[in-house]
């Protein structure tokens, strides 16, 4: 589904991110760690098109995403705050994102119902707007936003972050769903190895703006990485 | 400790946007703060002999005291706009060991230097001095001037006890009204009986008690205030707000372009700096009447009118459509990664523009009072800026990469940081563009012949609707990258 050849970016001459191939099927769950600084929002900001590679690209379904627009239909994504939009209520911005991806507003609807748990009574009919949702409601509106309309690529920059356990668990277990369900391909990144162990099929390791490690989750997984973030 | 404080306003000064900023903008605001604090050393200089002038036989203190009323009243209700407490500022001091009233004071003193407060001290000082200069008793004349000090900073306090509900400016913007309108029918001249308290503090110095006393409580209670609520659940937090539920069902009948149209409105409707531009644009309404009354432009200068009568419709559309895509800049990164077509992006914005010139233009029917000349000048000057000037401003929008911060009102001076020099090549033909199109055919044939081709020049527009949108949207796709990075270094 995803293909990354050759991937470099450079911010005056120095170099953040520099990788040589990276293949991703459809349906995988593909997890990325690191520690702060190792390149994993450049990476996702390069999947979205939202900087420009120094060199090599990216193709998504086929299509180089610096070249053409086509890849926007079938990719969702939350990577931060500046994907919300703060003075809408949050019934208002999934409308808007339904608006964007063909979505109808009853088609919204009969979709958020299925959210009921995940939202905790937290976010529907509760006329506040975005902007003055906590932090972690404000993630929970992203994540879900970013999932409607059944894309084929969901992005997401560290989705259990800000969230209480019970929706890291309850996260855990709806990403997992849409990878095996509906074939989504899955990316997302985390400080949490165990989060991200548990969720991604494959783990993929930067540091410092190269691959160094990467991995087929198994049972053995969360003790190898513990063991490399600790030398 | 206020050494430390003042250390960190001087940073805070000293790394502002407005040093930060291009150099033609430094010379920008130069130039403005220059403008008005000359004009107010101006006026206070000349004022005294100008109000001679205007009314003679009559002392020119007495007449100025007369005005007083209007001028402290103008003065709250502007400060109502703009002047905002900088409580966000003070979060970072709250846990570390400062004495809590230390830290208020320091901020109420600080508001002490807004320009605000400034700006009328440029006027009344020099007053002052002619007046001493010209025989008055010095003594009196400075407990004039004092009370006259005390009321500036009456205003200074009393603007952010009131401005937490928008009922007292209704009741201020009321009062003056009333007032204005009373004394024009003559029904009750409110000016023959404020001028006893005002000249009262000249004649009577012991006037000046009152001012004093309250701007002294107006600062007590603004100190109270802000010691009791000085927790982050308190005055220190922004206010959530209540939803405006909107029904824009209409809306929806407008096809592809309608999710955006949506979202455009709630946008204005729902935040702070977007309602400033409404307002400024309901009084770019008023912008006529500097020209219209006078007979030198009707009769010398026509192609001011034609500039005057652009202005009068274009309030919104200029100031809105300079910060397309800037008001999108806090979600920047979701607009540039979802499905969306720059295209309906951009009719969506077009479409207010063009609307809300179409509602000023309906709002200025009142200058039909200048005769129809004056209305159909406001015509065509809309049609110009429906046709052409909408584009103009589009495609300096573009090329704006000035992030905006939606919810935040702007301060003074600060709308001149969408300037830049690309700006300022491309507000030639904004300003320039009707003057030149009404006055070469003016020149040469008749008055008629210059409005007629300044209407039809908003035909320009519609032929090469297509071509026009192409251009900008390739401006759009170019910009991409440095306009997300620029529109990012703010959400930081």
């Amino acid at each position: 589904m995803i293909t990354i050849n050759n991937i470099s970016k450079s911010y005056n001459g120095v170099e953040v991110l520099k990788i040589e191939n990276i293949d991703i099927p459809k349906g995988q769950n593909f997890g990325l760690v690191g520690n702060n600084g190792a390149g994993k929002t450049t990476l996702f900001s390069l999947l979205l098109d939202l900087i420009k590679p120094t060199t090599g690209n990216i193709s998504s379904g086929g299509i180089v995403v610096s070249e053409s627009e086509e890849w926007k239909p079938f990719t969702a994504a939350f990577i931060d705050e500046s994907f919300l939009i703060g003075y809408l209520t949050p019934e208002e911005y999934f409308y808007f994102v339904g608006d964007l991806r063909g979505v109808s507003k009853a088609e919204v609807d009969s979709f958020l119902a299925d959210f009921e748990d995940f939202f905790h009574d937290e976010i529907l009919n509760k006329k506040k707007y975005l902007r003055d949702l906590s932090k972690g409601n404000q993630k929970k509106v992203g994540i879900v936003a970013a999932l409607i309309g059944n894309p084929e690529v969901v992005i997401l920059d560290e989705p259990f972050a800000n969230l209480d356990p019970t929706t890291q668990i309850r996260l855990k277990a709806i990403l997992k769903d849409i990878t095996e369900q509906k074939q989504t391909t899955v990316l997302i990144s985390s400080h949490d190895l165990m989060h991200v162990t548990d969720v991604c099929k494959r783990i993929v390791v930067l540091e410092k703006g190269n691959v160094v490690k990467d991995i087929n989750t198994t049972p053995e997984t969360l003790k190898e990485l513990e063991e490399y973030f600790s030398k | 400790m206020y050494k430390k404080f003042l250390s960190l306003k001087w940073k805070e000064f000293r790394r502002s946007s407005y040093f930060e900023a291009a150099l033609a903008i430094k010379i920008l605001i130069v130039l403005g703060i220059l403008y008005f604090g000359g004009i107010a050393i101006l006026f206070g200089v000349a004022g005294y002999f100008m109000l001679q002038d205007m009314i003679p036989g009559t002392d020119p203190l007495l007449t100025l005291n007369k005005f007083l009323i209007y001028w402290i009243l103008f003065d709250l209700g502007l400060r109502y706009f703009i002047q905002q407490m900088p409580v966000l500022n003070i979060k970072p001091l709250m846990i570390i060991p400062i004495k809590r009233n230390q830290v208020v004071k320091f901020l109420l003193a600080k508001t002490a230097t807004s320009f605000f407060n400034i700006l009328p001290l440029l006027f009344f000082l020099p007053f002052t001095i002619v007046l001493i200069v010209q025989g008055y008793h010095p003594l009196y004349v400075l407990s004039w001037f004092v009370g006259i000090i005390a009321l500036i900073f009456m205003n200074n306090y009393l603007v952010y006890l009131i401005n937490k509900t928008n009922l007292y400016f209704a009741l201020i913007a009321g009062a003056a009204t009333l007032m204005i309108a009373l004394q024009n029918y003559e029904i009750f001249d409110i000016t023959e009986y404020a001028y006893l308290f005002f000249h009262g503090m000249y004649t009577k110095p012991v006037w000046i008690l009152i001012p004093v006393v309250l701007c002294v409580l107006a600062f007590i209670a603004n100190y109270k205030y802000y010691l009791n609520h000085f927790y982050i659940d308190g005055a220190i937090t922004k206010k959530e707000e209540k939803v405006r539920a909107l029904d824009l069902k209409f809306v929806d009948s407008l096809g592809s372009v309608s999710p955006f149209l949506k979202n455009d409105i709630k946008m204005i409707i729902r935040n702070a700096r977007p309602k400033q531009v409404l307002i400024m644009s309901f009084i770019f309404l008023f912008y006529g009447l500097i020209f219209y009354t006078q007979d030198i432009y009707v009769e010398k200068f026509p192609a001011m009118i034609a500039f005057a009568s652009m202005f009068v419709t274009g309030g919104f559309l200029l100031s809105f459509g300079q910060l397309v895509p800037s008001w999108d800049s806090e979600y920047y990164k979701l607009m540039m990664s979802q499905n969306i077509p720059y295209r309906e992006y951009l009719k969506s914005k077009l479409t207010l523009m063009v609307f809300a010139t179409v509602v000023s233009t309906i709002l200025s029917l009142p200058y039909l009072y200048f005769g129809w000349d004056i209305y159909k000048m406001i015509l065509a000057g809309a049609s110009f800026n429906i046709g052409l000037n909408s584009f103009i401003t589009l495609y300096g929008g573009a090329l704006n990469k000035v992030p905006v911060e939606l919810n935040v009102k702007a301060k003074a001076f600060q709308n001149t940081n969408g300037f830049n020099l690309t700006q300022m090549l491309i507000s030639i033909p904004k300003v320039a563009g009707p003057m030149i199109i009404f006055y070469i055919p003016y020149k040469f044939i008749s008055f008629d012949a210059g409005i007629i081709t300044l209407a039809l020049s908003g035909l320009i527009g519609l032929v090469f609707y297509n071509p026009f949108l192409n251009l900008i949207e390739k401006i759009y796709q170019n910009q991409k990258y440095s306009t997300i990075a620029a529109f990012a270094e703010k959400n930081n």
